[in-house]
């Protein structure tokens, strides 16, 4: 099977929050005018983990957005229909044209990933930047990154980069089609 | 869709300039992203700054104050008359014989600058923050060995070799102030071999990708590197070749015997870093082929020159000056001047520059510039009646924020404000504008054309970077340097004869063969060729008066200053007992410090792509300590200030201290003014009354502050 895949390296990200906020802008998800810090949409979020205590402390970030599930529940719970896993990309797409706005899908997203569109009610999310990336271009998060701690491509290619570059995927994380890998 | 173009620019969300493209469609920035042309990396605050830009609480027109400062009303009035109230107080000052209590408070690239050039017809002084944190670095490293590296010149990460240790003493590049390629470079070095060594007492984000964390205790970089070089010494670990053939005759060994009783043990009673770690990094050290050493907050506390001092002997017996993976030496590339140019007063008469108790003292001192950063006690003295701001926010930057606002609503005796005219220059609301009588609205980057030059300064080395407008002004607002340039021209027209701002930026550039349009054609940065290694063998001399390396300071022997203290700032070691906490006041790449602009961006003070929450950060060994609950909101009170504010509990500070992220406290603007966040200056001593040593022996240094905490 097909399935494109961002592999997020836990030794470079900064959670510096860059790609957050790229996506927002690439996809007009803020009004920028009248926006307001909590109401605003987002593809991605960083998340943390420090661990230890002073002074041995350790701590990993990392961006999590949708994980482009193998067998996605999202799928299964949107009971208009409205959400498919692209057979060519193995990209989870939702169309808004279907959504009926009834919020299934984000009460049984795993990751909690997905956002919802009051005003024009409808749920939507990161597509991998699926009308870029058919296009050979690679999602916006990965051409932004500050610390080039992401990485595009086919999930077996990115696997096999991580293994050469002596990295280990980190199943904690996700075992969906979001690679996290470490040294 | 109609046209969308990918423009060439620079980013002004902070002071780095790093180059961009916009997206421009139908008018309308939609996106932004680093120029691959050159190191084609932007952050998190530039990436938000299209918020900026649109925000609806951009300030449109020019306003005057109603009511008494403080108060924060303003009616809107045209730029006409904005411009004849700056022009009639400038020339009744002038008239009287007072244009030196004129301050222009600003952040300059250089004297080209064209704000700085009307100052300089007008007769005022330049305010900055130029040496303001670059003061202790500055000056160490140009007595000891004639250069130029201050904070900015971060050592070049691309260069450092396989096994080259890179070190972090109290310094955030991952918060981008260099450049946004620096965060990558660093993790480059790493995956060539290279070693991080973060020395800070908090854990950051460098820490977390750090070899080796070792937490310190604030203001003992100076004590741990004297022991390192103490160790390295003694064990003859140094590189002798290289101090044989550069170090002036008899400094080596007069550097012994100073050394002598620095040794391990007794600086880690200073600094409290095992002896063993210290010997440890000195050994790493000495066996490494490159170490980088980078500095910024503790080259800002009170005992800067001696750190300064003691980081230029360590670069010095290791030999890692302007090699690959060391110190980088820039050189200066001098743009042209656009004539005639109007003559700066004399500031060695004129100046109150460092109204502190021990003034006379800072005479044995020389300083690269006269900053008058101490606007409050200018002002409570008479010195200071017509002040400007752009780009800075001195309300919430101005050490000890409390006489700040006290200064500038002092009144005589007739009821006139002792500061008769405040203007500033704003792109949204601030918390200086509520003090101001004339609020100017600014551009942000995407408006204006501006040249950005500095000939040793700024983003690794770059020397100018170009900033174009890609639309069309919000409002009515005009670039501060075009209110600047105007104003010269109706005040000074043989100082501004030049048709307009880009023509005066074309003179300039000339000096270097280039324009603004050739800049922009390359990226919008441009450096003149090559950095070089080891410029020094070509020269066959370092800049100094002997042409060697100096490590002894004899300009300082008068006051017995010739070698470094290896003592923690004076403001760390008095009052320990009533205060018992050391204040850690630290930035974030989330936030520009005060700048308004970025504390009024929504997303930049969103908890998803941004910070939204500066409480004090403790240790879970003192909150037991003291009995303190996480969450809890507390009084924190130093000997000057008291705030309230909520705690949190982290294993990411060194017990002792008290950490908060700076840049909050804003009161102006909906989105700033939301929690119950406060500025840290309000901490911090009043730097025209209070501070004393701290001056004399950090250069310009600030914000050493000792804290109690309570229920």
């Amino acid at each position: 099977m097909k399935q494109l895949s961002i592999m997020v390296d836990l030794d470079r990200c900064i959670g510096c929050k860059t790609c957050i906020v790229a996506c927002r802008n690439h996809y007009g998800l803020v009004d920028h005018e009248k926006s307001m810090p909590g109401s605003m949409s987002h593809y991605l979020r960083v998340e943390s983990e420090c661990t230890g205590s002073y002074p041995n402390l350790a701590e990993d970030y990392w961006v999590v957005m949708c994980q482009h599930c193998k067998k996605p529940p999202c799928i299964k719970a949107c009971e208009a229909g409205a959400i498919h896993k692209d057979v060519q990309t193995g990209i989870v797409l939702i169309d808004k044209n279907k959504c009926v706005g009834a919020k299934k899908c984000i009460e049984k997203c795993p990751y909690a990933v997905i956002q919802f569109d009051a005003p024009g009610k409808f749920a939507h999310k990161c597509t991998l930047c699926y009308d870029r990336v058919i296009h050979g271009q690679v999602p916006v998060c990965v051409e932004v990154c500050l610390a080039d701690a992401l990485s595009f491509g086919e999930k077996e290619i990115l696997l096999m980069q991580a293994d050469a570059a002596g990295k280990k995927v980190v199943k904690k994380k996700s075992t969906q089609s979001i690679l996290y890998v470490k040294s | 869709m109609g046209e969308s173009k990918w423009i060439p620019t620079v980013c002004y969300q902070c002071k780095a300039e790093c180059a961009i493209l916009a997206r421009v469609e139908d008018g309308v920035v939609r996106e932004v992203k680093g120029n691959p042309l050159a190191r084609g990396k932007m952050c998190v605050k530039g990436m938000a700054g299209i918020t900026t830009l649109y925000s609806q609480e951009r300030l449109k027109r020019p306003m005057k104050r109603v009511g008494e400062r403080g108060e924060g009303k303003f009616v809107d009035i045209g730029w006409d008359e904005a411009m004849d109230i700056m022009e009639k107080k400038l020339r009744e000052l002038m008239k009287n014989g007072e244009a030196h209590k004129f301050t222009y408070s600003m952040f300059p690239h250089s004297t080209t600058d064209p704000k700085w050039r009307f100052v300089n017809a007008v007769g005022g002084f330049i305010s900055t923050g130029l040496p303001h944190c670059d003061s202790a670095k500055i000056m160490a490293h140009l007595h000891t060995f004639g250069c130029f590296p201050n904070h900015h010149i971060a050592p070049m990460y691309y260069t450092v070799p396989r096994g080259g240790i890179m070190i972090l003493s109290g310094r955030h590049p991952f918060g981008c102030l260099d450049d946004a390629s620096v965060p990558k470079h660093i993790l480059d070095a790493k995956e060539r071999g290279a070693k991080l060594i973060v020395i800070d007492p908090i854990f950051r984000t460098e820490a977390a990708k750090a070899d080796w964390w070792i937490p310190i205790k604030p203001g003992g970089d100076a004590a741990l590197f004297l022991g390192m070089a103490s160790h390295m010494l003694k064990k003859g670990l140094y590189n002798k070749a290289f101090c044989d053939k550069w170090v002036r005759e008899g400094d080596m060994d007069k550097l012994a015997a100073f050394l002598k009783d620095k040794t391990p043990e007794a600086m880690s009673k200073i600094c409290e870093v095992p002896a063993k770690d210290i010997i440890k990094l000195a050994e790493m050290c000495a066996a490494a082929p490159s170490v980088s050493v980078d500095a910024f907050k503790s080259i800002m506390y009170g005992n800067g020159m001696d750190w300064g001092h003691a980081w230029s002997i360590f670069l010095v017996i290791t030999g890692n000056l302007d090699n690959p993976g060391g110190q980088p030496l820039p050189e200066i590339a001098p743009m042209a001047a656009v004539a005639p140019v109007p003559p700066a007063p004399n500031l060695k008469e004129l100046g109150y520059h460092r109204t502190g108790p021990n003034r006379d003292k800072f005479n044995h001192y020389n300083f690269i510039l006269e900053p008058t950063w101490y606007a409050a006690q200018a002002v409570k003295e008479g010195n200071l009646k017509v002040f400007f701001a752009s780009e800075c926010n001195p309300a919430l930057s101005e050490m000890g924020s409390g006489e700040w606002r006290k200064a500038m609503t002092m009144k005589d005796k007739k009821g006139n404000y002792l500061l008769e005219l405040f203007v500033v220059t704003e792109i949204l609301p601030s918390e200086t504008m509520k003090w101001a009588d004339l609020v100017l609205p600014d551009q942000t980057n995407f408006e204006r054309w501006e040249l950005l030059y500095m000939p040793w300064w700024y983003n690794f080395g770059h020397t100018a970077a170009v900033c174009q407008p890609v639309v069309k002004p919000i409002g009515e607002s005009r670039h501060a340097n075009r209110v600047m340039i105007d104003l010269g021209k109706r005040m000074f027209p043989e100082f501004f004869a030049f048709k307009d701002d880009v023509e005066y930026y074309d003179i300039e550039l000339s000096g270097v063969g280039m324009s603004m349009q050739k800049v922009l054609d390359g990226g919008a940065l441009w450096s003149p060729g090559t950095v070089g290694f080891r410029k020094y063998e070509d020269a066959g001399k370092f800049n100094t008066a002997s042409g060697k390396i100096e490590l002894e300071w004899r300009m300082y022997k008068d006051i017995g200053q010739e070698w470094p203290s290896p003592e923690l700032p004076l403001e760390f070691r008095r009052d320990a007992d009533k205060y018992p906490f050391i204040l850690v006041n630290f930035r974030t790449i989330f936030l520009n410090n005060t700048g308004a602009w970025s504390q009024n961006n929504a997303q930049l003070r969103d908890s998803v792509s941004g910070l939204d929450a500066n409480p004090l950060l403790l240790n879970p060994i003192d909150a037991a300590r003291l009995g303190i609950a996480d969450g809890a909101t507390v009084t924190v009170e130093s000997s000057t200030g008291k705030v309230r504010i909520p705690v949190m509990f982290t294993e990411k500070i060194k017990p002792g201290c008290a950490g908060i992220i700076h840049g909050f406290g804003q009161t102006m603007g909906k989105v700033a003014a939301r929690g119950k966040w406060i500025g840290d200056n309000e901490l911090i001593a009043d730097a025209g009354s209070h501070l004393d040593e701290q001056d004399l022996r950090g250069g310009e240094a600030h914000v050493s502050t000792r804290v109690r905490i309570a229920k």
